[in-house]
């Protein structure tokens, strides 16, 4: 097939499965392209053929751009798929890091919307970007967690990744576009966001993703379906426990049942990431550098543990100095104060 | 025949003046009949009885006729005894026993049935009210100083006669000392007795300096009542307006008016009632604790055994500065520019985070004992500080720095507040973004907001702290040396 033709089966692709049984009964891309120009295909797939054109302008009003199967930019982790998508229609730069998935239900409570948006956040701290569905609830709060740590999200839609689906989240689309991230869909531009359309994009949401979150899931919903691909996919599933007779959390219980990590927060589901993924890319780096000068020898005085007062007293500085100096140093994470104690974490003790 | 005399009530700590009216009419067969009207409790009821004898004690004859005597405004709510001195100046000027130019006088005082005048509660509203209206005030000898706070020409008088010649300006009265006698005044405890707690006493400084609320959580036994106690002997002195407002206050309470140049200091106990806190009471509003500290501190002692629903009630007023009382008829604001110092343990046995003593209370105790502290109270305090126990070989040692140098800084730190125009305690977000803060100090609270460490309101709280601790320093621009320290002040309980 020419990348042309397979640009052609991309637009008709508004179902994929159509797509190939064309080309399956005519042989080629090509034949079929031939036959439609002779009136001789179902009438409504020869629409969509002969409006090519129509659907290349569609694609760069938005600024969109496709990226083929074996092309360079598709990603790889996608061919671990069985059904890999053809085509992608990308807006942004898909980030090439392993990333992570936080998915759930539209109906999710509070509980699990705070949940979401600090993963969201703790996992672009970390350095991973975040891949989700751009959904109300659990999708959209993970999203707004990631912008708010102006971390690099990618939304996978069920619709053509110009349509604002929810219109709500319209702030989110541009956010994540903004901050270097992407909008991404298998369908062309305009494509109307069906219910059917939905649950083949979850096989996306995990083929992108290293490793899948679910904050909240029904018995019954797409949050499910993304789950049960991803253990097809052998993607690493972590799932947030919830009251056994909470509607919204049945689902994510029945997959710690099953055998996913149940998560205790987001500093444990960084920690459980971590041994997937590897270190996270930003903290790392920053906990390496060991602070010098007064903060270096707070720290020393420190050890293991100490009051400010005791601190002040050990070095001889006025208080005022040594508790700006510990707040810094907090801020840095280099000590944790808990109940008027300052706690030197681990691997910022004196190099001996 | 007419006469009026005018007097003075409080409403809230507002002094408004009461006019006495006293009318005496009729034949003399209506003799025994004294009435008095304009919504007079019972108290004043019995004024009838006392006026009756002092009148004649004082040689006089009391009216054969009807008299009638109002209180005016009639619907304002009245109490007390206070209103016996100017009913009989009134019934002798109306009955045209004494000359009517004795009514050109404000007065109140409780007679005793021997003639004698008696102190009665709100000696200082009459004196504010004389002041406004350019007469004398007369009140009972022994209770003049109340009203000379005023600064009022008060004349102190001794008896029903001794009152007539006063008003009669036969006799200049007996003078009052005008302020109370400063010793009388408890100086509170000396900061020089806190041993150790090096950071617990900075935060005490900053907290005088900026009129901040402030959270001492320690184990039994660190210090942290003795570090609140020693919180007013660092504030500078009231301005005579203030300590006016705060005399005002003290008289609406009946308190008497002992407060004079030092910011007051009320540390209510957990068991008190709402009404004795916020203030109340049936019939007219009494102010409570909130208001008697007014310009001063509300210590707070185990702020867990509060009520929770009484420490919600509070926080509205304490931000506001204002107390709203409504009763029957009467709505009231109080006035509660207070600053709001509380002590508490972590735990209820007292020991979490001890270095020495297990704490023995079960997570479950733990939280129930912290969620009685709300979220949204503990926001309300600008630094929240843990106080450690002290080590004996802190206890042995010198002490520290004394009250009067650091009242000093303190004092120093409010003047620069009072050429902006406010205490950094009541700094709105608008001029807090109008004051200048240095590059680092925005990018400090930035980063410290990003990694949860601050909620909005906390965002303000610390930016309030750090400028006090940048006005304690003389410093114009407030620099992340003093955010980081008001974040360091601000602790998570």
């Amino acid at each position: 097939m020419s990348r042309d033709d397979r640009l052609m089966f991309a637009f008709l692709a508004l179902h994929p499965e159509r797509a190939r049984e064309l080309v399956e009964r005519h042989g080629s891309a090509a034949a079929v392209l031939r036959l439609a120009r002779k009136g001789r295909i179902d009438a409504i797939d020869r629409e969509r053929i002969l409006d090519l054109d129509a659907c290349r302008a569609a694609m760069d009003r938005a600024g969109c751009r496709a990226v083929m199967q074996g092309d360079p930019g598709y990603p790889a982790m996608l061919s671990d798929l069985g059904d890999p998508p053809d085509i992608l229609f990308v807006r942004g730069e898909i980030p090439a890091e392993p990333a992570v998935a936080v998915v759930g239900t539209r109906r999710c409570t509070s509980y699990g919307r705070r949940l979401a948006s600090s993963f969201g956040t703790a996992i672009a701290r970390a350095g991973w970007p975040l891949v989700s569905g751009l959904a109300r609830g659990i999708d959209g709060a993970a999203h707004r967690g990631t912008i708010e740590a102006r971390g690099v999200g990618v939304a996978v839609l069920g619709c053509g990744s110009d349509v604002m689906y929810p219109p709500d989240h319209g702030d989110i689309h541009d956010a994540l576009l903004a901050t270097g991230g992407a909008v991404i869909s298998e369908y062309p531009p305009g494509t109307r966001p069906n219910g059917w359309r939905f649950p083949p994009r979850n096989r996306i949401i995990s083929g992108l993703s290293a490793a899948v979150v679910v904050v909240e899931a029904a018995i019954t919903g797409g949050a499910l379906v993304t789950a049960s691909r991803a253990g097809e996919q052998g993607r690493v599933l972590f799932a947030v426990p919830g009251d056994v007779d909470r509607q919204a959390s049945v689902g994510c219980n029945l997959l710690i049942r099953d055998g996913a990590i149940p998560i205790l927060g987001a500093d444990d589901l960084v920690e459980g990431l971590s041994l997937v993924l590897g270190p996270p890319p930003l903290s790392a780096g920053k906990a390496a550098g060991r602070p010098d000068g007064l903060g270096g020898r707070i720290l020393e005085a420190a050890i293991p543990s100490a009051t400010p007062d005791d601190i002040a007293e050990r070095l001889g500085l006025p208080i005022s100095e040594v508790l700006a100096a510990i707040a810094r140093l907090e801020l840095g994470g280099h000590v944790v104060v808990d109940g008027g104690l300052v706690e030197v974490r681990v691997g910022q003790g004196v190099s001996e | 025949m007419f006469a009026c005399v005018t007097s003075a009530a409080l409403v809230g700590v507002e002094p408004r003046p009461v006019r006495v009216e006293a009318h005496v009419s009729g034949a003399e067969s209506d003799r025994d009949r004294f009435n008095i009207v304009g919504l007079p409790d019972a108290s004043i009821r019995e004024a009838r009885q006392r006026v009756q004898s002092a009148i004649l004690s004082a040689g006089h004859r009391f009216p054969s006729r009807r008299v009638t005597v109002n209180l005016a405004p009639a619907d304002l709510p009245k109490v007390g005894s206070a209103y016996d001195l100017p009913i009989a100046l009134g019934v002798l000027a109306a009955s045209g026993a004494v000359p009517s130019s004795v009514t050109r006088v404000v007065a109140l005082g409780e007679l005793a049935l021997d003639g004698s005048v008696r102190a009665a509660r709100g000696g200082l509203a009459a004196g504010i009210v004389a002041g406004r209206h350019g007469v004398p005030c007369i009140v009972a000898a022994d209770g003049g100083t109340e009203a000379a706070l005023s600064g009022a020409d008060v004349r102190g008088v001794t008896s029903l006669a001794h009152a007539v010649a006063v008003g009669l300006g036969e006799d200049p009265g007996l003078a009052s000392p005008t302020r109370p006698n400063p010793e009388q005044i408890p100086a509170g405890l000396d900061l020089a007795a806190v041993r150790g707690q090096a950071m617990a006493r900075r935060a005490v400084e900053i907290a005088a300096a900026g009129g901040h609320h402030l959270l001492l959580v320690g184990p039994p036994g660190a210090g942290k009542t003795m570090l609140a106690r020693a919180l007013p002997g660092i504030l500078p002195d009231l301005t005579t307006v203030e300590a006016l407002e705060v005399a005002q206050a003290h008289a609406a309470a009946g308190r008497g008016p002992a407060v004079g140049s030092r910011p007051p200091f009320r540390s209510p106990h957990h068991s008190a009632t709402p009404a004795a806190i916020l203030g109340g009471g049936s019939g007219v509003p009494v102010p409570g604790e909130l208001t008697l500290a007014d310009r001063g501190v509300l210590f707070l002692d185990e702020l867990a055994e509060f009520p929770t629903h009484l420490l919600d009630t509070l926080r509205q007023p304490v931000e506001e500065g204002r107390v709203h009382i409504a009763r029957k008829g009467v709505s009231v604001a109080f006035p509660c520019r207070v600053q709001m110092v509380a002590a508490t343990n972590p735990c209820p046995c007292g020991y979490r985070d001890d270095s020495r003593t297990p704490c023995v209370c079960t997570p479950r105790t733990v939280d129930r004992y912290r969620t009685r502290l709300s979220g949204p109270l503990l926001d309300r305090f600008d630094m929240r500080v843990m106080v450690p126990r002290v080590e004996a070989a802190e206890l042995i040692g010198k002490g520290g720095e004394g009250s009067q140098s650091v009242r000093q800084r303190v004092t120093a730190a409010r003047r620069l507040q009072e050429a902006r125009g406010s205490l950094n305690r009541a700094l709105g977000r608008e001029a807090l973004d109008a004051l200048p803060w240095s590059r680092g100090a925005d990018e400090c609270l930035v980063e410290a907001m990003d990694r949860h460490a601050l909620t909005g309101r906390g965002w303000d709280r610390v930016r309030r702290t750090a400028r006090t601790i940048a006005d304690l320093a003389a410093e114009e621009v407030a620099s992340d040396a003093h955010v980081l320290e008001a974040l360091g002040l601000r602790r998570v309980l």
